[in-house]
């Protein structure tokens, strides 16, 4: 399947910086291990970190910090772990999250057909996932600030278009949607937003005030 | 806030067998002159990996921890954080050796992850998620070129950022060295956000470029 909808340029430049918070780091990364072109994009950017690095003046270190490291490379030090890859459809930067089975997590039920299990939250920058039931979708709503959407099973759509397994959803504060999760496998999306969402209608908002949205 | 009035640069090379490279070379690689080369630093990561080799180590040492030490201080860190991260990233280095690979990164590419990673990891005291590259179909990566000759790569991509128009280099350099979302970016430099996201693509697209004639 190919991938239409891919970070900004400015998502991806702040993963290989590392300026990121981790909540946008681990939908950046999530995104990567699905697209090779974004992969390709943050090498280059990570190239550029270390000509950066290999350019600046550098700083000199205290007589003893070479003696210091000699003295610790006999240290016994954690093994290597090299994964068998390609055996989950948890991307590997999930993995240390939720594990290697979408089954497995702890969903929290939300309403009919949508539940939602917290990954991370930091200076008000929250990732979690999302479960919506195919049919099912999340009520209208806009945001204060930035969301963005990364489908790891299924798909969904929107008055902005269908997105599917590795497209990423970035929306702004004037975008009013009500994604709704297609036919087929059910839609699992890893969610990030920087600032509340804003339900419209009463029960809605009631609704997403309760599970922190 | 970028800490340049606290970066004191001083000679911090000792080794006499690096100061005698041709000059042709210097040039080249627009480094500074008693740098060792691309090819010698991957090389020397090279023994570290395959024979536990510590003069090797002790080159990689002299060459990256005072810049490590550098990127850290530009990044907010005090003098002591610094030099305790810088030497914390070589001991890295000594352990995972065995993982460099040159068809990947150069060695000041992979350095650069290392400690911009142990940063996250001490100062921010958040998880860096990370990719697994078992998980990618060799046949993907290849297609997506990831598998350069970076030693040559990095050469034109360091021209290329030499040659990035000014307020583009900016903006690129600000993102590695000062620890900002774009948007306080924008705001430092009086520019709407907007136009700080097309200088990011636009830049990106020339070092791009730049990496696509390396190969």
């Amino acid at each position: 399947m190919s991938i239409a909808h891919h970070p900004g340029e400015e998502l991806l430049l702040a993963y290989a910086t590392g300026a990121a918070t981790e909540a946008v780091a681990l939908l950046v990364a999530s995104h990567l291990a699905l697209c090779h072109t974004c992969r390709a994009a943050v090498s280059a950017s990570e190239a550029a970190g270390g000509s950066l690095l290999a350019g600046i003046p550098p700083v000199a270190l205290s007589e003893s910090a070479y003696q210091s490291v000699i003295s610790r490379l006999d240290e016994p030090a954690a093994a290597i772990v090299r994964s068998a890859g390609l055996s989950s459809a948890v991307p590997a930067p999930l993995r240390p999250y939720i594990g290697s089975d979408f089954d497995a997590v702890p969903w929290r039920p939300i309403v009919s057909g949508l539940s939602h299990y917290p990954l991370v939250t930091k200076d008000g920058v929250r990732a979690r996932l999302i479960r919506v039931m195919p049919g099912a979708g999340v009520a209208p709503h806009t945001h204060r600030g930035e969301e963005w959407t990364l489908v790891l099973t299924g798909s969904f759509s929107d008055a902005t278009g269908t997105y599917g397994v590795g497209d990423v959803q970035s929306t702004t504060p004037d975008v009013v949607h009500e994604p709704t999760a297609n036919p087929g496998p059910v839609c699992i999306n890893l969610a990030v937003t920087d600032a509340p969402l804003v339900f419209r209608g009463l029960l809605p908002k009631l609704v997403g005030r309760l599970f922190g949205f | 806030m970028m800490a340049h009035a606290a970066i004191q640069p001083q000679p911090i090379f000792s080794h006499a067998r690096w100061s005698i490279r041709p000059r042709r070379r210097r040039i080249a690689l627009v480094t500074r002159m008693d740098a060792p080369s691309v090819e010698a630093l991957n090389a020397a990561i090279a023994a570290v990996a395959a024979r536990r080799d510590r003069a090797a180590f002790q080159l990689l040492f002299d060459h990256f921890a005072p810049r490590v030490k550098s990127y850290l201080m530009r990044l907010g860190a005090g003098s002591p954080v610094a030099e305790d991260l810088a030497q914390e990233a070589m001991l890295t280095l000594w352990r995972k050796a065995a993982l460099f690979d040159p068809a990947k990164a150069s060695a000041a590419t992979w350095i650069f992850t290392i400690a911009r990673n142990l940063r996250i990891d001490a100062i921010r005291r958040e998880r860096r998620p990370e990719l697994d590259p078992a998980d990618f179909e060799p046949e993907a990566e290849r297609e997506a070129g990831e598998s350069l000759d970076w030693a040559k790569a990095e050469t034109k991509l360091r021209t290329a950022l030499a040659e990035l128009p000014k307020e583009q280099a900016e903006i690129i350099t600000l993102s590695f060295l000062a620890e900002k979302p774009h948007s306080a970016i924008a705001v430092e430099l009086g520019l709407p956000l907007g136009t700080v996201k097309s200088r990011i693509r636009l830049a990106m697209a020339r070092l791009r470029l730049a990496l696509g004639d390396g190969t």
